[in-house]
């Protein structure tokens, strides 16, 4: 593959890795704690939205090489997400008398919960969409760009989503309540806003696009029950990138991280093609920067970054 | 020991949950006495369980002198387990690719110094970082253990794993022949249901043995560090941290021993599950093994050393009783429902008991001024207690 193809992928790990980015650092700002159920949330939204799939089928027409009736089901996904996100807010995190690390370890409880009860009814293994797999799109074949009308549509639906959070937080009284509440949450309650409100929306949006996200990541890959909780540490290190609590700062660090990911394999082509003396360094090099480690390496940027610039690139605050 | 000598005082002076623990510990021992007396659970299995449960109690005592004292929330638990297994492993096993057919102590003592670096690898970065950062970091720095020892198979056999451990006693004097020496033993205490005690039973009961010392001198390291300034200024720091860097103590620096300390303990745990299990793969070091860890230390009681035994004894029973439940009653899969139990009990505590079932008590009170033998010590001139707060004498 060439360059240009390792970042038309990453463009679409990007694409799931924002979505999941968003939601947690919006939780993170309003609601105070390290979502650790997010990843799972996105697990919820992808089997439900293979649940729905299966029921209603393809519905006829197709967009993008995607069934209508994977458009309702993704809607189904994204409001099974939401449900289940508030429910657990108004039952658990709500009645809750403790800090954030106490909602930190609470949360992760949640999430051991949502995934053991996916893994109960639909068992441990792999499984995908019905949907029959594309091939690459042929004009961009000769580009060295292997990507799929599913590609595209996971691309096209990230932006739609985006831009949409975008307005409604530029352009509409709830965003305007939400920037005021991240921004301190104390002045906004005092201001007349109604928080516990805006604070249900938050987890419904931020929930809704975890699980369009996880829907779109069953989509790119399969669905298993630990596809989010594996993903989830991914989309820390994109939210820590970006800023915690910083809505445009976890969009910037979740392309950044989402494209690092999918670019392993070219980093990895790079160190080979590099002179590096003594041959021990070169050979650690190339195994270390191997498509195994992709993760991991993630993982280290989000430690780096954490130790020169703990606020993160977009900074507290900038929401 | 005024204790000691006066059994039912001590009794009385039970708060009302350390009674209820109390009472159904009790019940339950003596519930798996019978088990064992009518044969319906193997001798041999029911040592397994109880090493299990003493590895479990390790592991908590590790974390607990992390975050119980110190307030440092790891997440990389698995990681220290993983690395004190596979480091002992890797140096006494047939079957491993470097070294490998040295004697355990030898294992021990690679493993705690390996997992003395790799404190101190994941400690230098992450232990200046706040509170919820360090949770993420740690996390995430165990993952990359993980995918290290999943994928440099030159080192650890990939995700084959590490087989041929020999036992820990094994090139020992007297005890590494102990098992064969004994003989067979038949007891019959109820008619009809015979109990076979055979080498199996008296090499799983030197493995009782070897947990027992080394959870038995942790415990007893542990509650003198406690106990001692040392742990004074650990405990400061975990309920303000700035007052402990006001008070001129470099936290930084307390921060890290703790972490080492905690550190080396888990990798004691990883030792002992190396010679129990007598095999190790990369599956060891998932991050599950670190929310059982968190799950026995925040139910016991963060900061309470019998909390995380009692935390650790827990553990076992929903980590082996799900496979009971299984064979006995539902036709589900042992692993989803294991992780609902632990879900459900995280949820739970936090809900209802925050600090736990057995949390410290009078911790921030200095020791000899409650103990039964500290009487001598109390000051002299405590008119209004003598007055006003006597109890009686």
């Amino acid at each position: 593959m060439t360059v240009l193809g390792y970042l038309a992928n990453g463009l679409v790990f990007s694409s799931i890795i924002v979505l999941g980015s968003i939601g947690l650092s919006l939780v993170y700002s309003i609601a105070d704690f390290a979502n650790f159920a997010h990843g799972d949330t996105m697990t919820i939204g992808a089997y439900t939205a293979l649940v729905t799939f299966g029921a209603i089928g393809g519905l006829g027409g197709a967009v993008l090489g995607l069934p209508f009736g994977f458009f309702v089901a993704l809607v189904v996904g994204i409001a099974a997400a939401a449900v289940v996100a508030v429910v657990t807010e108004r039952l658990i995190y709500e009645p809750l008398e403790i800090d954030s690390i106490g909602l930190l370890i609470t949360s992760i409880g949640i999430a051991f919960v949502y995934r053991a009860l996916i893994q109960i009814r639909f068992g441990s293994d792999f499984t995908r969409f019905d949907i029959q797999p594309l091939r690459p799109i042929e004009s961009l074949v000769p580009f060295g760009i292997r990507v799929t009308l599913h590609d595209v549509a996971i691309v096209v639906s990230a932006v739609i989503l985006v831009v949409g959070l975008h307005v409604l937080l530029q352009y509409t009284d709830l965003g305007r309540k939400m920037r005021a509440m991240a921004d301190n949450p104390d002045l906004a309650r005092v201001s007349g806003i109604r928080t516990k409100r805006v604070k249900l929306w938050t987890w419904v949006i931020g929930a809704g696009l975890a699980g369009a996200g996880g829907v779109f990541l069953g989509l790119f890959n399969q669905l298993s029950p630990r596809m989010g909780f594996n993903l989830l540490l991914v989309i820390f290190a994109a939210v820590i990138l970006g800023g915690i609590g910083s809505v445009y700062g976890a969009m910037a660090g979740g392309f950044l991280i989402g494209m690092i990911n999918q670019l392993t394999p070219f980093f990895s082509d790079v160190v080979e093609a590099l002179p590096i003396w003594p041959g021990w360094l070169a050979r650690l090099l190339e195994s270390l920067v191997s498509i195994e480690y992709a993760n991991a390496i993630a993982f280290v940027i989000m430690v780096a970054v954490l130790l020169v610039r703990p606020n993160g690139i977009a900074g507290e605050g900038a929401t | 020991m005024s204790r000691l000598d006066d059994a039912k005082a001590a009794v009385t002076d039970l708060s009302r949950p350390e009674r209820w623990v109390l009472t159904v510990s009790v019940g339950f021992a003596l519930f798996l006495l019978a088990a064992l007396l009518t044969g319906g659970l193997g001798p041999t299995y029911f040592l397994f369980l109880v090493g299990l449960a003493g590895m479990y109690a390790l592991l908590s005592f590790g974390l607990n002198a992390q975050w119980g004292y110190t307030g440092l929330i790891n997440f990389s638990v698995a990681a220290f387990f993983g690395i004190g297994a596979y480091g002992s492993a890797l140096m006494t096993a047939d079957g491993s690719p470097i070294a490998g057919g040295l004697s355990p102590l030898v294992g021990l003592a690679v493993a705690l110094f390996v997992a003395l670096l790799l404190a101190l690898l994941i400690g230098i970065p992450t232990l200046r970082l706040r509170a919820d950062y360090l949770a993420i970091a740690s996390l995430g720095l165990a993952e990359v253990v993980r995918l290290v020892v999943l994928n440099e198979r030159w080192l650890t056999n990939g995700s084959a794993g590490v087989r041929g451990i020999p036992g820990f006693f094994a090139g020992w004097p007297v005890l590494s022949t102990f098992p064969e020496a004994m003989p067979g033993l038949r007891l019959e205490v109820v008619p009809g249901s015979p109990v076979f005690l055979e080498t199996a039973f008296w090499q799983a009961s030197l493995n009782v043995l070897l947990v027992l010392a080394f959870a038995g001198a942790t415990y007893f390291v542990l509650r003198r560090a406690h106990r001692s300034p040392w742990g004074r200024v650990l405990r400061t720091i975990r309920s303000d941290e700035d007052l402990a860097r006001a008070l001129g103590k470099n936290t930084y620096s307390f921060k890290m021993q703790s972490f080492v300390l905690g550190s080396l303990i888990m990798a004691l745990a990883g030792v002992f599950y190396t010679h129990l299990n007598l095999y190790v793969g990369p599956g060891d070091l998932d991050p599950i093994t670190t929310f059982y860890a968190w799950v026995a230390v925040i139910l016991g009681g963060s900061g309470s050393n019998r909390g995380a035994l009692f935390g650790g004894i827990v553990i076992v029973a929903i980590r082996e009783g799900t496979r009971f439940l299984n064979d006995v009653a539902l036709p589900v899969d042992p692993a989803p429902l294991r992780l609902l139990l632990i879900g459900v009990v995280i949820i739970a505590v936090m809900r209802y008991r925050p600090q736990g079932v057995l949390p410290p008590q009078r911790e921030l009170i200095w020791p000899s001024a409650v103990d039964g033998g500290g009487r001598p010590e109390r000051p002299d001139s405590g008119v209004r207690e003598r007055k006003g707060g006597g109890d009686g004498e």
